[in-house]
């Protein structure tokens, strides 16, 4: 007298839910390079550690009292855990009616939300559906109208302030599935097989009378530059390593300090390349990935943003602490900070300033980006808000002065009203504006009075470069510490113990709600 | 035979051409050099190919986005 013929029906219930839009479906699903959603479930997660919420939810057809057929709900959830620590992961089921909400129950999407939020648990996002309600055939389903609101876009808010977010883009994806892949963290396309846009072609014909495929609005050639998601990867299995990656560098949730691992890299490490890593010659670049190798732990550099241009963001250890890092590329226009580069620097230190990461900057930033198509663009305004992050942050910070370090965005790389440990390497070029720019401006006067302008232009040229050096700086205090460049792995190791030290006081909720 | 089209990252000017139509390249090796903001920015083969067609001269004006070489790997 037990309950068995229940289970035996909840068994072959969930049965039913996990062939999902059956056989033939599945398989052509398969067939244009696609994982269905549970097996992506598996392949993210470590392995068997899925527990799935709501199998049972679906539409059931019933003959005689009977079961007859299930068509499962095309949200699939649970938790499960990634190196170990559970987080909440959800995913649309494409084999179901193409994934539209109007098939799916919207219960679902809004438990996994709250659930992360109450549980203070990661959200991991696995999107491959054609958007919310957005099906105008409800309004025959229903016989009625309504004011439409993004499913649980409280809770998907709220998240963002609260947990890590990770969202991946895995199929053709419009409206409010891309809202839930952009309103994240950190966000991944996959190229061959994924698209995102606002509304897809058919729509767009309609509104702007483009007639465009798919990839064409929406793949990897327009986003992997849009700044529309932060990396575009070659395969599913790649994009489930940027989420496993991401991942481990932050806490679970704003109310811990983000999690130290062991390191078998030596703190003491000092690379003999560093004392030459930056080329002399003022007009040659240096190559900041090498150098970030040479300083952080080894393979622990993660760029994030990877339409930031000429601004390289990333997360990063030290001694195995995690830290954000910001840094310049300038094989890419000088290193300029461009609209594109100071939204990637005000979302790595807000990022920062969410989980409490200390963040390293190593400032080679010869200044905002001028000219015509800078002017139309307001970049000004943006590298303002990307300054005005680094000011609201209260996270510890160290930089690095590598090299360059001119104008309104050099001086605003770093809090310099406020405390930051640091170091200037010999190669350290500062000041409001590199004399090659600013000296005609300045003697203008004095060199259209004179006879011989351009022996004029090189005498003044000779007497402020004997100025520039780094250690009439420091006599004068402007700077702290000018250091050996090999030292600075040693130095940061040991700077890091002191801002993790300092981070369980400021564990919480972020002063301001972090925005997408 | 793909080809590949390697396009300007910045605006600028060619200040140098190193490699001529026909040359084989190895990967990272600089075809020719930018300037932009006061800095030399070299442009390099990103795989090693034959240099098919190279679409500006010394002293020509580029700006983001504009094709310059093209590389057939």
């Amino acid at each position: 007298m037990s309950w068995q013929p229940e289970l035996d029906e909840l068994r072959k219930r969930e049965a039913m839910a996990k062939e999902m839009g059956g056989t033939e479906k599945v398989a052509k699903h398969r067939s244009h390079g696609k994982l269905p959603i549970r097996d992506r479930i598996a392949a993210l997660l470590d392995a068997g550690s899925f527990r799935e919420i709501g199998t049972l939810a679906g539409k059931a057809e019933y003959e005689n009292g009977q079961l007859k057929s299930f068509m499962a709900a095309n949200f699939i959830y649970g938790t499960g855990r990634i190196d170990q620590r559970k987080v909440v992961v959800g995913g649309d089921d494409f084999t179901i009616r193409g994934g539209a909400s109007d098939a799916g129950i919207r219960g679902k999407q809004i438990h996994a939300e709250q659930m992360a939020n109450s549980l203070r648990l990661p959200m991991v996002r696995l999107v491959d559906g054609t958007g919310g309600g957005g099906s105008v055939k409800m309004l025959e389903r229903y016989g009625y109208t309504y004011v439409p609101a993004n499913p649980a876009w409280n809770y998907v808010v709220d998240n963002m302030s609260m947990v890590p977010v990770v969202a991946a883009c895995m199929g053709s994806v419009a409206g409010l599935g891309a809202a839930r892949v952009v309103t994240s963290h950190f966000s991944i396309l996959v190229e061959p097989t994924a698209q995102l846009f606002t509304a897809g072609p058919p729509v767009v014909k309609f509104a702007t009378g483009e007639n465009l495929s798919k990839e064409e609005l929406g793949g990897a050639q327009i986003h992997r530059k849009s700044g529309v998601v932060d990396v575009v990867v070659p395969s599913e299995e790649e994009a489930f390593r940027q989420i496993r990656g991401f991942l481990s560098y932050l806490p679970s949730n704003v109310y811990q300090a983000p999690p130290v691992q062991p390191c078998s890299d030596p703190a003491d490490r000092r690379e003999e390349k560093l004392l030459s890593a930056v080329p002399r010659n003022r007009r040659q670049p240096v190559r900041i990935r090498p150098l970030m190798a040479a300083i952080f732990d080894v393979g622990s550099v993660f760029e994030l943003a990877r339409y930031g241009g000429a601004v390289v963001t990333a997360l990063a250890r030290l001694d195995g602490h995690p830290v954000g890092v910001i840094a310049s590329d300038p094989y890419i226009a000088g290193g300029v900070m461009t609209v594109e580069g100071s939204d990637a620097m005000t979302r790595l230190v807000d990022l920062c300033q969410t989980f409490h990461l200390p963040v390293v900057v190593l400032t080679d930033q010869p200044g905002i980006a001028v000219g015509t198509h800078a002017e139309r663009r307001g970049t000004i305004r943006y590298a303002a808000r990307a300054v005005a992050a680094v000011y609201q942050a209260t996270v510890p910070t160290a930089e690095i002065i590598i090299r360059k370090c001119f104008g309104v965005g050099g001086a605003g790389m770093t809090n310099r009203h406020g405390f930051v440990q640091r170091y200037a390497w010999p190669s350290g070029d500062w000041g409001s504006l590199p004399v090659e720019g600013g000296l005609e401006a300045a003697y203008r006067s004095e060199l259209e009075a004179s006879d011989d302008r351009q022996a004029l232009l090189e005498d003044i040229r000779a007497r402020l470069e004997a100025f520039r050096s780094p250690f009439r700086t420091a006599e004068n205090f402007g700077v702290e510490e000018i250091i050996d460049p090999r030292d600075t792995r040693p130095l940061l190791c040991d700077w890091v113990r002191d801002a993790y030290a300092l981070l369980p006081s400021q564990l919480g909720r972020p002063s301001h709600g972090t925005r997408p | 035979m793909p080809s590949i089209n390697i396009e300007s990252e910045v605006t600028g000017t060619v200040w140098k051409v190193e490699a001529r139509v026909g040359q084989v390249m190895s990967e990272d090796e600089t075809i020719l050099i930018l300037e932009s903001m006061k800095m030399e920015i070299p442009v390099t083969a990103p795989a090693g190919g034959k240099i098919v067609d190279i679409k500006v001269a010394e002293g020509d004006h580029v700006t983001e986005q504009q094709l310059l070489v093209v590389l057939e790997s």
